[in-house]
C-alpha cells in the first residue's frame, strides 16, 4: 500500500486513539481515579468484546457494498437456540456453543444466497431475515431467561481474566487480528473487496461477484455467531432481548472507524478503536448517571458527524501526480510565463 | 478438422438479444504475429464479439476456436486461461486498490490462498516499464486521471502474457505520445508471434499500425480478414457506413479575436497545481486546449467551474471578474456550460429517460410558478434536441443507458445545447464515437460558433484539434506553454505543438 494512503489510514486511527485517550482522561478525573480501578477496567473490557465482533460483522457486509441489518437477530437467535438446546435438550455445552457459531454462519450464507439468487437489495433481504429471526428467537425462548448455570464450562471463559483483562476481550482482539491479516493476504478477501469496489471491473476480470457476496454475508453471519458464543460466555443468561440493541453499534464501529459506505474497503483497527469509543460513551453515561437514551442520541449524532466529515474530506481535491514526462534536459524549475492569448504563434 | 495456423478463429458466430440480431454469422481469422483491425460503427457488433471472445457472454451459435481448440467460455477467467488478454474500452478499475493490484486483478499471484504482494508489485512494475509509464505501482488508483487510468487498463491487458490480445479502443482517451508507446509495445508483441485484435475508430491509427482488417456493419462481417493494403481510408469508410459518405467539409473560419472575450483566464493558479494559466476565448471562436496525459487539461476546466480552488489570478466572464462557485453557478449566473469527459460517470443519468436527461439543465425554465415541471414544454424541448442532434432512439422515453456510446454522447451534449449558454466547455467531445457521428459533432460545434457562442474544446486527439478548432493552446505540466493559430495542416500543427510541449520552455530559459 502506498505511503500516502498508509499515512491517511494512520491519521484516522491516530484521531480515534486521541479521542479514546481524551475520553479515558475525562472519565478518570470525573471519577476521581475510580475509572482506572481494576474492577472498572475489567468491566470496561468485558462489555467491549461483543461490540467489536458485531462491528466487524457489519464491516464484512459493508466491504462488499451490502448491509447486514440482521446482525442482532442472527446473534440473538443463535444464542437462544444454543441456550434452549443445552438447557432443555441436554446438548453438551461445548457442542451448543459450536452450534451457535454454525447457526450464525448458516444464516449469513442464507442471506448471501438470497441476495444473489433474487437480485434483491441486501438491505431488504436482511431486513426480512432480521424480522423472521427475531420472531423465531421469541418463539423458542418466549418470555423466560435461561441462565448460564446450564453451561458452566462456557461461562468459565467469561470469567477468565488473563493479565487482568477478560479473556473474551482477548478473543475479540484475536479475531480482529485474524481478519486484518485475512483482508490483506487472502485472495478470497481481495476478491470481496474488488467486487465491493467495482463489481463491473471485477466481472471483467473474471471475479465472481456472486461468490464475493455469499462469502461476505457468510463471514458477517459467522461473526454474529461468534458474538452469540461470547454472549453465552459472558452474560448471566439468554432471553428474547439478546441482540435487540446491536444494530446501531454494529454500524457505528465500522463507520466511525473509516469503512467506506460504498464498498471496497475495510478498516479493522479503526473498527476496534471506534467500538472502544462507543464503549466509552456508555461508561460516561453510567459515570454521569445520564438516561440510557442519551447513549443512543450521542452515538447516532457521532455516526452522522463522521459520515458528514468523511464527505467533506473526500471532496478536498487530491494532490495531483506530477508528470515525469518533462524532457530530461529541461531545467528543473522552468520559468513559467503567461502568454498573450491573442498573440500569433 | 481445425486449422492451427490461426491463433483465433471466429466461425459463423451469431448472437441475438431480445429484438436485435447483434451478430449474424460473422467470421474472423487472426494469425499469430499479425495486428488485425476490427472496424465498425457504433452498434455494428464489435463489442458483442469482444464480449464473446473474452467470456463475458456466450454465443448462440457458431464456433470460437482458440489455438486450434473450439471454446465456449463461461467466464472471463476461462478466456484468460485459454490465453486471451483484453484491454477493455471502459475504464473499469477498483479505485480502492493500488495500480499494482488493479493490473493483476483476476490473475493475482497466490500461494496457498495468500496473495504474494512482492510478485504483484514486481509483475505490475514489469508491465509499467514495458509501457514506459512512469508511475509507482503502489499509487492508489483513485488519484489517477482518466487517461492514466486508461493506461492502467492497458497494462492489465498486457500482464497476462496472452497469445491473443484484444485492444478495444485503447487509445480513446490517451494522448499521441502514450499511443505511440502503446503501438511500440503492440508491434513488439506481434513480432514475438502474438496475435493482436485492435478495435478503433481512429482510421489514421489503423492504417499506420494494422496488417489486416475485418469490417462489421449491422452485425455482419462485410470484409473478412483481408489485407489492409487492399483498402484506402475512403473505401473503408464506404464499407463502414454502407454508402459513400460525403467528405467532411471543414468550413473556412476566421473568428475575430478582437473585443471582449467571453471567458478569460488571467494568471490563474489553482490548489490542484496549475501555475499562471492565461488564455481567452472570444464569442464565435473555438479554442482548443491540448496537452499530454497529466498536463492538467480537464483539471483546469474543473477549476474554472469552481470544483477546485483558484489560489491566485482571475477568471473574467464577458470582461467582468467572475466568482464561479459551482456548475450551477456557472450555468445560472455566467452562462457557461460544461460537457464532461467521462459521460457515464459524470454526464448522464443512465437509468433515466432521454427526455429527462435532455431537460435536466433547463428544468427551472420549464417549471411553472409552483415548481411543477411543465411536462408538455419539457417533451417539446426533448423532441427538439433529439431531432436536431439526430439521436437514434425509439422514443424520448427510452432509457439513456440503453443507447450506444455515440448516442449517449449526443444526449450529454444535447442537455447543454438546451441550456443555450454563451460559453460551452467540451471535454473530449468524440472519445469512443464513430466516424459518421464524429463528423456530425464537428458540424454541430462549428454551427454553435457561427451562432456567436464561445467554445472551449479540451482534447488529447491532435487530429481532432487540427480539424475542429481555431486556435490551439498547449498545456504541459499544469502550465500553458504557448498557443498557435490552427492552419488545419496536420503535419505543420503537430510540429508546432510538439515543439511547444518539449522545447519551448528551454528556449525561454535560454532567452
Amino acid at each position: 500500500m502506498s505511503a500516502r494512503f498508509a499515512r491517511l489510514a494512520r491519521d484516522q486511527n491516530t484521531i480515534l486513539a486521541a479521542v479514546i485517550i481524551a475520553g479515558v482522561i475525562v472519565l478518570t478525573i470525573s471519577s476521581s481515579g475510580g475509572f482506572l480501578s481494576p474492577i472498572s477496567i475489567e468491566t470496561f473490557f468485558q462489555f467491549l468484546a461483543i461490540p467489536i465482533v458485531i462491528g466487524l460483522a457489519q464491516m464484512a457486509a459493508l466491504a462488499v457494498n451490502q448491509m447486514n441489518l440482521a446482525v442482532g437477530a442472527i446473534g440473538g437467535f443463535a444464542a437462544c437456540s444454543a441456550g434452549v438446546l443445552i438447557a432443555d435438550f441436554g446438548v453438551p455445552p461445548w457442542l451448543g456453543g459450536l452450534i451457535a457459531i454454525l447457526i450464525g454462519l448458516a444464516a449469513g450464507v442464507l442471506n448471501g444466497l438470497i441476495v444473489v439468487l433474487t437480485q434483491i437489495n441486501g438491505f431488504i433481504v436482511t431486513l426480512a431475515t432480521m424480522t423472521i429471526l427475531s420472531g423465531a428467537q421469541y418463539a423458542i425462548v418466549g418470555t423466560r431467561t435461561i441462565t448460564s448455570a446450564s453451561w458452566p464450562e462456557i461461562a468459565a471463559i467469561g470469567t477468565a481474566r488473563p493479565l487482568g483483562i477478560p479473556l473474551i476481550f482477548w478473543i475479540a482482539v484475536g479475531i480482529a487480528i485474524l481478519l486484518s491479516v485475512a483482508y490483506r493476504q487472502t485472495l478470497l478477501a481481495r476478491n470481496m473487496l474488488a467486487s465491493g469496489g467495482n463489481p463491473l471491473a471485477a466481472t471483467l476480470s473474471g471475479i465472481s461477484n456472486s461468490r464475493s457476496l455469499v462469502t461476505a454475508h457468510g463471514l458477517s453471519g459467522l461473526l454474529c455467531g461468534v458474538a452469540a458464543f461470547l454472549v453465552l460466555a459472558s452474560l448471566p443468561g439468554v432471553n428474547k432481548s439478546i441482540g435487540e440493541d446491536w444494530l446501531l453499534s454494529s454500524f457505528a464501529a465500522p463507520i466511525i472507524g473509516g469503512v467506506s459506505l460504498t464498498g471496497g474497503t475495510v478498516a479493522v483497527l479503526g473498527t476496534v478503536l471506534a467500538a472502544t469509543i462507543v464503549r466509552l460513551v456508555d461508561s460516561a453515561r453510567a459515570q454521569f448517571q445520564l438516561e440510557p437514551s442519551w447513549v443512543n442520541f450521542v452515538i447516532g449524532a457521532v455516526v452522522l458527524g463522521t459520515v458528514a466529515l468523511d464527505r467533506v474530506r473526500t471532496r478536498r481535491p487530491a494532490t495531483r501526480q506530477r508528470s515525469r514526462r518533462t524532457p530530461p534536459d529541461a531545467p528543473p524549475t522552468a520559468a513559467s510565463r503567461a502568454i498573450d492569448p491573442g498573440a500569433p504563434a | 478438422m481445425t486449422d492451427t495456423a490461426y491463433a483465433l478463429e471466429v466461425r459463423g458466430i451469431t448472437k441475438t438479444f431480445p429484438g436485435v440480431r447483434a451478430l449474424d454469422e460473422v467470421n474472423l481469422r487472426l494469425k499469430p504475429g499479425e495486428v488485425h483491425a476490427l472496424l465498425g460503427e457504433n452498434g455494428a457488433g464489435k463489442s458483442t464479439l469482444i464480449k464473446i471472445i473474452t467470456g463475458i457472454q456466450p454465443q448462440d451459435s457458431g464456433e470460437l476456436i482458440v489455438n486450434g481448440e473450439a471454446q465456449t467460455f463461461r467466464s472471463a477467467h476461462e478466456a484468460t486461461r485459454a490465453g486471451i488478454g483484453v484491454v477493455h474500452q471502459e475504464r473499469n478499475v477498483i479505485t480502492d486498490f493500488t495500480v499494482a493490484e488493479n493490473i493483476v486483478l483476476g490473475n493475482t499471484p497466490v500461494k496457498g490462498g495468500r496473495v504474494q504482494w512482492r510478485e504483484v508489485r514486481e509483475g505490475a512494475k514489469r508491465v509499467l516499464d514495458l509501457l514506459d509509464f512512469p508511475i509507482d505501482p503502489a499509487t492508489p488508483t483513485s488519484l489517477l486521471s482518466p487517461a492514466q487510468t486508461q493506461l492502467v487498463e492497458i497494462a492489465r491487458g498486457l500482464y497476462t502474457d496472452s497469445a491473443v490480445l484484444l485492444l478495444d479502443e485503447p487509445t480513446a482517451s490517451i494522448s499521441e505520445t502514450e499511443s505511440k508507446l502503446l503501438f511500440d509495445v503492440v508491434h513488439r508483441l506481434a513480432a514475438q508471434g502474438r496475435a493482436i485484435l485492435f478495435v478503433s475508430h481512429k482510421l489514421e491509427e489503423v492504417f499506420a499500425h494494422c496488417d489486416t482488417v475485418t469490417v462489421f456493419r449491422d452485425g455482419r462481417s462485410v470484409a473478412e480478414s483481408e489485407p489492409l493494403a487492399n483498402y484506402s481510408k475512403d473505401t473503408i469508410v464506404d464499407l463502414l457506413v454502407g454508402r459513400t459518405l460525403a467528405k467532411l467539409e471543414v468550413p473556412v473560419r476566421s473568428p475575430s479575436e478582437a473585443g471582449t472575450p467571453a471567458l478569460e483566464l488571467r494568471d490563474v493558479s489553482t490548489a490542484g497545481g496549475h501555475r499562471d494559466v492565461s488564455f481567452a476565448v472570444h464569442p464565435g471562436q473555438i479554442l482548443g486546449i491540448y496537452g499530454l496525459v497529466g498536463a492538467g487539461r480537464s483539471e483546469l476546466a474543473k477549476a474554472i467551474l469552481g470544483l477546485d480552488r483558484i489560489t491566485s489570478g482571475e477568471v473574467r466572464v464577458n470582461g467582468a471578474p467572475a466568482q464561479i462557485r459551482s456548475v450551477g453557478d456557472a450555468l445560472g449566473r455566467y452562462g457557461i456550460g460544461y460537457v464532461t469527459e467521462d459521460r457515464k460517470a459524470e454526464g448522464l443519468f443512465l437509468d433515466q429517460t432521454v427526455a429527462r436527461n435532455l431537460t435536466v439543465t433547463v428544468l427551472k425554465r420549464l417549471s411553472n410558478a409552483f415548481g411543477f415541471v411543465r411536462e408538455r414544454a419539457a417533451r417539446a424541448t426533448a423532441d427538439e434536441y433529439i431531432a436536431s442532434l439526430d439521436v437514434k432512439v425509439s422514443n424520448r422515453d427510452q432509457l439513456v443507458g440503453q443507447l450506444s456510446g455515440g448516442n449517449q454522447q449526443k444526449v450529454s451534449l444535447g442537455k447543454w445545447l438546451a441550456a443555450n449558454t454563451d460559453t460551452l466547455i467540451i471535454d473530449e467531445p468524440t472519445v469512443g464515437i464513430d466516424v459518421r457521428t464524429k463528423g456530425a459533432f464537428y458540424q454541430l460545434i462549428w454551427a454553435l460558433a457561427e451562432q456567436g457562442k464561445a467554445v472551449l474544446v479540451i482534447s488529447s486527439d491532435l487530429a481532432e484539434m487540427v480539424t475542429l478548432v481555431d486556435r490551439i493552446v498547449v498545456m504541459q505540466d499544469f502550465e500553458v506553454t504557448g498557443s498557435v493559430t490552427n492552419t488545419h495542416d496536420y503535419d505543420e500543427m503537430s510540429k508546432s505543438v510538439i515543439r511547444l510541449i518539449h522545447e519551448e520552455r528551454i528556449d525561454v530559459v535560454e532567452g
